[in-house]
């Protein structure tokens, strides 16, 4: 079966999933409790107002109008207007996503290397003094919540040894990049502010790195365990009585399918960094996507919450799609049973 | 052949390692001043935190973070003194008709906006229409206002349908934006021609002649604002330059910031145990007083077992508030009434509830829930934001179970508790909330507490609905003659603590921990001179009577 026809299975599911979410998102946004305009315009405003918020917002309307209308506008990137910020949601969007997804990136990429690295390290020095130090370590990083990492590392970089910024993307004092990305570090390179680039980098370490150390010790493990596994198999020991020397044995026929594993559980916690993130934002004060969605269910900004659970509902499911191309690239098992039997 | 792999391996991690040290070490962060640096402009920066989003259009903001911005940003006719009473502003005189339905202002001539176009009259007549059309915000304080118009171009006129005593202190929060620029800002909106009354583009810029203008905004993050140099009313060399309005991140971090001198006044939702260890550092100080909100249980009077009188009695005569007041909010005072203590038009001598377990079972008996307890459990929902009102929560609980009363508390979002409030349906029997005065004046509270006009907002969950409070609260608020008013505001107090709707638990000190070593915060400094005062919402965070002194910090920095 080929990759092509297995990708474009892959994808009319997403599309189904994506779909259901829509209507399961936008319905429990507007069964809960409470009048979204009023709430917005406060409880002194004049009721033409609040009458006139309802109709701008189609809130008057049935629920499968609203819903209709809704999703017209959806497929059209409008996503209506925030109550909260009280700019149309897309705009908000467009602001806190790039934020967030230069957290998330910064920190795959922290659990990716490190994870794989300690993994590998362990793996190749089992029940050593530094297997053993990994396996603790890990174990402690799978435990501990990334908030919590958040606000030690606040404590030693912060205040114990304040080497490091805590709080927001940029200094006042740097001049920040013309918004053409979002994406802080790319904009700042785009125009040539470095300053910019070099601050921006520096905010983004301490909420990246905790945000990470969860999924970067559970990567380690399951590369460190999955490696082990396969080093017991006849193939790598054939190879090692043939005289091929280890590296190759472990770089190239070893890792590739012991990070078939990794892969998969890795790019599931990639994608969970963007609901993790928002207590990180909240400590760092960074102003990203999840702190925004959060704020938005607590204040039942129905757009915003509907908006941000589907960009979030897409990104799930793109990551999906990434994972299953790598591990279907990593084992062509994969590609041959997702395309006669799970498609 | 693994050591090879190995070697290899940690080569790379010495390397990240090494990157990671460049990136934090080779340079010193970019906030963190240079003890011999020179001074610069923005190290004469005031930083406060507060709650978010803060909205900076004056006819949307009504919040205590809008009013810090709103405040700053902005000037008003008159000006609130730490007593309560107010002095003239952008007014330079003002007079009253006879019969209260007629107020004339004077104006001060040669004030600048932002933008250098002069404050006239026809910019405050814009000013109110644009309020009272938009309808949020603090336009519900000026409903009685029924016309204004600039009679030339240093005098305004309102008229009032009838009269509203506290006017004149009400116009402290009417704040005067520049009509020709807001003008030229309208987009497609609901207010007819006038579009959205330029809405959007106030929520990011500002249009005012106050001592700051708006240098950045990001809704999610920040207002930075800096100062406006051709302010009317001159500045002092060393108030600060910049004002920095931020979201209140985690505890932690703002404790961490101050460490590093990059925060200079917190909130005054900080924890106890966080503004304790702040005190205890070099050149922090704490400082507060009692700023006129008070903090409530409201009991719904229309949802059984709460609706029966001897039931809510019962309910206040069990609060252990000696624990409140003592361990809970250590500097707080129990509250005695509805109105805090301090506010001008309060009753010393109302009905105060003490700790009478005999007495709370006593109206147990008379109430017809008596007996069938279990059936009737109160639903009582405290506030997420606020982590110590669980304590309040847990010990009322406690206190309820000593007569049999079951206490079912629930934390709740704030954004959901304002959604209960919307309908006597959704609303619990117990809600604790603080409440604010929008102007110091037992009728602010009185009205926005016990008025059936509220019914429906988070401000009275009571649903009181009584027809003979809500007229003996106009006929206050009617009133011209203070002393005439302050006497009414006595009768409703006494009337209201005799149906008692509510459990008033304390009159809240507002509490913030600020850098004393280098920063002078006038609120603090008249605290510290043993004088009682009273800053509104807002006014107590008014940055242009700050002063920064950066080369003290500097020198704090150095001793670290």
């Amino acid at each position: 079966m080929g990759l092509g026809r297995f990708m474009v299975r892959r994808l009319a599911l997403s599309l189904l999933v994506l779909a259901g979410l829509s209507i399961l998102i936008f319905l429990i946004a507007r069964v809960v409790p409470g009048d979204p305009a009023r709430l917005a315009l406060g409880p002194r405003a004049p009721e033409w107002a609040v009458q006139s918020l309802r109709e701008e917002m189609n809130l008057d309307k049935p629920l499968h109008v609203q819903y209709y209308l809704w999703l017209r506008g959806l497929l059209r990137g409008d996503l209506g207007k925030s109550l909260l910020t009280r700019r149309p949601v897309m705009d908000d969007i467009k602001e806190f996503l790039p934020a967030t997804c230069e957290i998330v990136l910064f920190s795959a990429l922290v659990m990716a290397v490190g994870g794989i690295l300690l993994g590998v390290l362990s793996a190749s020095y089992p029940n050593s003094w530094f297997d053993n130090v990994v396996r603790v370590v890990a174990y402690l990083g799978i435990v501990t919540p990334s908030f919590v990492w958040a606000v030690i590392f606040v404590l030693i970089f912060g205040y114990i040894w304040p080497i490091l910024p805590v709080i927001g993307r940029l200094e006042m004092t740097v001049e920040a990049p013309p918004v053409f990305t979002g994406f802080l570090l790319l904009d700042s390179l785009i125009f040539g502010k470095y300053e910019a680039f070099w601050d921006g980098l520096r905010h983004l370490i301490l909420p990246s790195v905790a945000l990470a150390l969860g999924g970067m010790a559970q990567a380690a493990r399951i590369t460190r365990s999955s490696l082990m596994e396969n080093m017991g198999k006849d193939y790598a020991l054939a190879q090692v009585a043939y005289g091929i020397p280890w590296r190759v044995t472990l770089g190239k026929y070893l890792l590739k399918p012991s990070l078939i594993p990794t892969v998969s559980v890795m790019a599931l916690d990639i994608a969970a960094l963007f609901a993790n993130a928002f207590l990180v934002e909240l400590v760092f004060n960074y102003p990203g996507i999840s702190g925004y969605g959060i704020r938005a269910m607590l204040n039942k900004d129905v757009n915003a919450i509907s908006g941000v659970i589907m960009v979030m509902g897409v990104i799930f499911t793109g990551v999906n799609i990434i994972v299953d191309l790598v591990v279907a690239y990593l084992d062509p098992r994969v590609r041959l049973v997702g395309g006669s039997q799970s498609g | 052949m693994r050591g090879g792999v190995i070697a290899k391996a940690l080569a790379v991690a010495v390397l990240l390692a090494f990157m990671g040290g460049t990136l934090t070490g080779c340079r010193p962060p970019a906030a963190e001043p240079e003890p011999q640096a020179e001074i610069k402009p923005e190290d004469r920066i005031l930083r406060v935190d507060s709650d978010w989003p803060t909205y900076i259009d004056p006819a949307v903001g009504n919040d205590f973070s809008d009013s810090i911005a709103l405040v700053n940003l902005y000037d008003t006719l008159v000006f609130p003194n730490f007593d309560g009473s107010v002095r003239p502003h952008l007014a330079t005189d003002w007079e009253v008709s006879p019969d209260g339905r007629k107020y004339t202002f004077y104006l001060r001539q040669g004030v600048k906006f932002h933008n250098g176009d002069e404050l006239t009259a026809e910019d405050v007549e814009f000013s109110m229409k644009r309020l009272l059309t938009i309808g949020e915000g603090f336009a519900y304080l000026f409903e009685s206002v029924t016309d204004v118009k600039a009679v030339d171009k240093y005098t305004v006129e309102f008229t009032l349908k009838e009269p509203f005593g506290p006017f004149v202190r009400a116009l402290v929060r009417l704040y005067i934006l520049n009509k020709d620029q807001v003008l030229a800002h309208i987009k497609p909106g609901p207010y007819g021609e006038m579009g959205d009354y330029g809405k959007e583009w106030l929520l990011t810029n500002d249009a005012g002649s106050g001592p700051y203008k708006v240098k950045e905004m990001k809704m999610e993050e920040y207002l930075l604002a800096e100062k406006f140099d051709d302010w009317w009313g001159g500045w002092d060399k060393d108030a600060p330059f910049y004002l920095k309005l931020i979201a209140t991140p985690d505890p932690v971090t703002i404790r961490t910031l101050m460490a590093r001198r990059e925060h200079e006044l917190t909130s005054e939702m900080l924890p106890e145990e966080n503004l304790k260890a702040l005190d205890e550092m070099e050149g922090i100080d704490t400082a507060g007083y009692f700023d006129g909100v008070n903090l409530n249980i409201m009991l719904h009077t229309r949802k059984p077992p709460t609706d029966c009188i001897h039931f809510r009695r019962a309910l206040a005569y069990c609060l252990d508030y000696e624990t409140v007041a003592t361990k809970i909010w250590p500097d707080a005072v129990q509250a005695r009434g509805p109105v805090p203590h301090n506010l001008p038009g309060h009753n010393p001598n109302v009905y105060q509830f003490k700790q009478d377990l005999e007495k709370a079972m006593e109206e147990l008996k008379k109430s017809k829930y008596y007996g069938q307890l279990e059936k009737y459990p109160v639903t009582l929902s405290w506030c997420a934001e606020v982590p110590l009102e669980e304590k309040l929560a847990l010990l009322f609980q406690a206190n309820a179970a000593e007569i049999g009363i079951k206490v079912e508390v629930t934390k709740k979002p704030f954004g959901a508790m304002i959604a209960d409030a919307q309908s006597p349906e959704t609303t619990p029997n117990a809600s604790i909330i603080f409440v604010a005065p929008h102007y110091a004046e037992a009728g602010s509270m009185l009205k926005s507490r016990y008025h059936s006009s509220t019914c429906g907002s988070w401000e009275q969950c009571e649903w009181l609905q009584n027809e003979e409070i809500d007229s003996m609260i106009e006929e206050a608020l009617r009133t011209l003659d203070e002393k005439k008013r302050f006497e009414l505001y006595y009768k409703i107090q006494e009337k209201i603590v005799e149906l008692c709707p509510t459990i008033w638990v304390l009159d809240r000190f507002e509490k913030r921990a600020y850098q004393a070593g280098y920063v002078y915060w006038p609120a603090a400094e008249e605290v510290k001179a043993g004088k009682a005062i009273l800053p509104i919402m807002g006014y107590g965070q008014y940055a242009h009577d700050f002063r920064v002194y950066p080369e003290k910090r500097m020198e704090l920095l150095k001793t670290k």
